[in-house]
């Protein structure tokens, strides 16, 4: 008993088989033999970071001559001075303890800290900045911590900073370095002569390092701001110039970038439209203005051009200060109509009555949207239980509310006939977006009815 | 109208001609004629020009001679709205059929701009259109998507119905070089801008009779009973309706609005006393 039993199915292992055929060649990693499926899984099927020793060489048997013994042995570090004996299991290959010195003995490397002598430090290294004690103790710590110049910092009797520590000894170094050279050819090539620490651009560095990694999330987010604005500003006066002087050469794309940067603004615009206040609906057309004209300098760049693609770019500049959403509504209302979205005669005259009922389309959502913020906030005043105060400025508090919090419709309107007919256009998959945005008081579309 | 009843008079041979063109003419032939020879080549601001045009497809179905792979007959074409010869204005469309045909790049030198080819699958067809050099130097694109069957495939078949798609469209020029704007004063193919103020031209290009060239306009074509109308009227009507639809309604909303506002001014008052 199966699935297929279950849905009556024949009993047929074609797909199966299919499926199998077909996997490996989706697949063309494979998993490598020798590793279990679970480990493998943990590198996300990556290549591994680190070479590691291939799987075959793991499996191989050794050769069958070698015998093979641990041994607990006793082994001398020479890196050590205390000829300390210490114990670790070896390898021993047909009973012949391996000679040599111990494998790790290697990796204890020491900095070569020059020594001065007394007459040198006299001769050469006087510095009014520092005393003999204080060099000598700073070489004494330079020794001991292998030039850990932080470490050196914070164990330094008086208090220096890392800067001037390290160019302290640097430049000791450096003078030594070229006195006891027999010519100052010999010593050009050296990388303490060829490349003197510079102690001013080194802490210049470090501030500007600190400067930046201190900023704050809300800093860089302004930064970011002023930059977009800065590149908006530019743009329109790009479009701007195009409309004045069409004759120079400016690039055709115009149109398209100020388009992208009217989807832009209409994002921005779209999350506040019930707090739409009366005078936002008077702004967006001189910016409509603005956009006409660009597009229409930036198609008469295109020397030829079709009567249809003019009218796309004209109704993409009138719809900028629009928000995505808007433009779907004026669409659904020239449905709702009877008029084509893309007129079938698209004559000159055709097409600037079309964007002029475009245009007019607009203002009447604007004035719906008015008019039910404005009878919501009647509602309010008359039920008067939402208001301590009377005389609240309602209109400013609202619209502060609108980016803050989503407060739903019947609680802070507090209006009866605003929440019954929100509950009458309440339609399928309207609960889900509620909450995104207070935005879905405005009626989801116009029929032609209501006209 | 003083511009083309003089221009008759240069020109008695100069073929009647209909359409909206000697309408708009708004030219005074009033300033010297030097100054004009050497503006032939000068783009001319604020004017543009544009060509009404239609492209599209009629397709047949072969029916009994109809095989696998040649089930259609059908032609691709751009024609003149009112079918004009376009041959003053596009030099030459090139049709860029699917990459399945034997040389799929069609180069049509001369009008009328059309293409037929026999298959069985649609595609979209990009024409380019080249126009003369006094016209753009640069080219246009049409995309037109090649339709053969019908929108409802539950009627019969029929070798006799053409399957007829077509769209309108206007090709625009703006700021024209005033010999392009000369030849096309009384070209019926083209609508002619209304000029501005005080800009005259020179004296209409004499054209060739129209008997002795070859004919390029569609307008005895095979298949013309198959071309669609396109009626700006019914669309300016349309739409005219529509507005005042809107406009009505903008007016009312405004009253509401004024209603509720005066409703809160007296709420107000009232509640702060």
């Amino acid at each position: 008993m199966d699935a297929k039993d279950i849905l009556g199915l024949p009993k047929t292992q074609l797909p199966i088989t299919q499926e199998k055929k077909s996997r490996p060649q989706k697949e063309p990693q494979r998993k490598p033999d020798g590793i279990s499926r679970e480990v493998y899984a943990l590198t996300g099927g990556l290549a591994p970071l680190m070479p590691s020793i291939d799987v075959s060489q793991l499996k191989k048997r050794p050769p069958s001559d070698e015998k093979i013994t641990w041994q607990w042995l006793s082994f001398t570090n020479s890196a050590r001075k205390d000829d300390l004996q210490l114990y670790h299991w070896v390898r021993v290959v047909n009973g012949i303890p391996p000679t040599g010195d111990y494998s790790f003995a290697k990796y204890n490397k020491s900095v070569d800290v020059v020594k001065y002598t007394d007459e040198e430090y006299e001769k050469y290294l006087t510095d009014p900045m520092w005393t003999k004690e204080e060099t000598d103790q700073l070489f004494d710590l330079c020794e001991r911590f292998d030039l850990r110049f932080i470490v050196i910092a914070d164990r330094f009797p008086s208090s220096r900073t890392v800067e001037e520590l390290k160019d302290r000894y640097y430049s000791v170094s450096r003078a030594i370095l070229i006195a006891r050279a027999p010519s100052p050819g010999d010593v050009s090539g050296h990388p303490l002569v060829k490349e003197p620490y510079n102690i001013a651009q080194e802490v210049e560095r470090k501030r500007a390092l600190s400067m930046v990694l201190s900023q704050t999330k809300q800093q860089e987010r302004k930064d970011a701001e002023v930059l977009a604005e800065a590149k908006r500003i530019t743009v329109s006066r790009m479009a701007a110039q195009a409309a004045e002087e069409p004759e120079l050469p400016v690039a055709p794309n115009v149109g398209l970038e100020s388009a992208d940067r009217a989807v832009v603004l209409g994002d921005t615009v779209s999350p506040s439209p019930n707090g739409q206040l009366p005078s936002a609906a008077i702004v967006p057309s001189t910016s409509i203005m603005d956009d006409s004209a660009s597009t229409l300098a930036s198609l008469r760049m295109l020397r030829v051009y079709l009567r249809t693609y003019a009218l796309e770019q004209m109704v993409q500049a009138a719809s900028s200060s629009a928000g995505l959403r808007t433009i779907k509504r004026v669409e659904q209302t020239l449905q709702d109509l009877g008029v084509n979205l893309k007129p079938r005669v698209p004559t000159k005259a055709v097409c600037a009555e079309h964007l002029e009922l475009r245009k007019e389309i607009l203002t009447l959502l604007n004035l719906q949207k008015q008019l039910q913020y404005k009878e919501a906030e009647g509602s309010s005043y008359r039920d008067g239980s939402y208001i301590d105060m009377p005389g609240t400025p309602k209109r400013s508090q609202r619209a502060g509310d609108q980016d803050r919090t989503f407060v739903p419709d019947s609680i802070s309107f507090g209006g009866e006939r605003v929440g019954k007919r929100d509950q009458k256009r309440k339609g399928p998959g309207r609960l889900s977006e509620a909450p995104s945005s207070p935005a879905h008081k405005r009626p989801r579309k116009m029929k032609a009815s209501d006209l | 109208m003083i511009n083309s009843s003089s221009s008759k008079k240069h020109d008695p041979d100069q073929p009647e001609v209909s359409g909206p063109a000697p309408k708009l003419l708004r030219t005074k032939m009033s300033k010297p004629e030097d100054t004009e020879k050497k503006n032939l080549n000068k783009k001319l601001k604020d004017v543009e020009i544009s060509v009404p045009i239609v492209y599209g497809n009629i397709a047949f179905w072969l029916g009994k001679k109809a095989s696998e792979y040649q089930s259609h007959k059908w032609t691709v074409y751009v024609r003149g709205a009112t079918n004009e010869d376009l041959g003053a204005v596009i030099k030459r469309a090139v049709f860029q059929l699917h990459s399945s045909f034997s040389n799929p790049t069609r180069v049509v030198e001369s009008p009328p701009f059309e293409l037929s080819e026999s298959g069985w699958g649609e595609f979209e067809i990009a024409i380019t259109l080249y126009f003369h050099s006094d016209v753009c130097d640069k080219p246009l694109n049409l995309y037109h998507h090649l339709k053969l069957y019908p929108e409802d495939e539950s009627g019969p078949k029929s070798t006799k119905k053409p399957v007829v798609v077509e769209s309108y469209d206007e090709l625009v020029f703006p700021e024209p070089s005033e010999s392009f704007l000369a030849r096309a004063q009384n070209h019926p193919a083209i609508t002619f801008p209304r000029l501005p103020a005080g800009l005259t031209l020179p004296p209409p290009v004499p054209t060739e009779d129209a008997s002795k060239k070859k004919r390029g306009d569609t307008k005895d074509h095979p298949l013309g009973q198959c071309f669609m109308n396109f009626s700006e009227a019914d669309e300016l009507l349309q739409l005219a309706a529509a507005r005042q639809q809107v406009q009505t309604h903008i007016a009312k909303l405004k009253r509401q609005i004024s209603m509720v506002d005066g409703q809160q001014q007296q709420l107000r008052s009232t509640s702060d006393q």
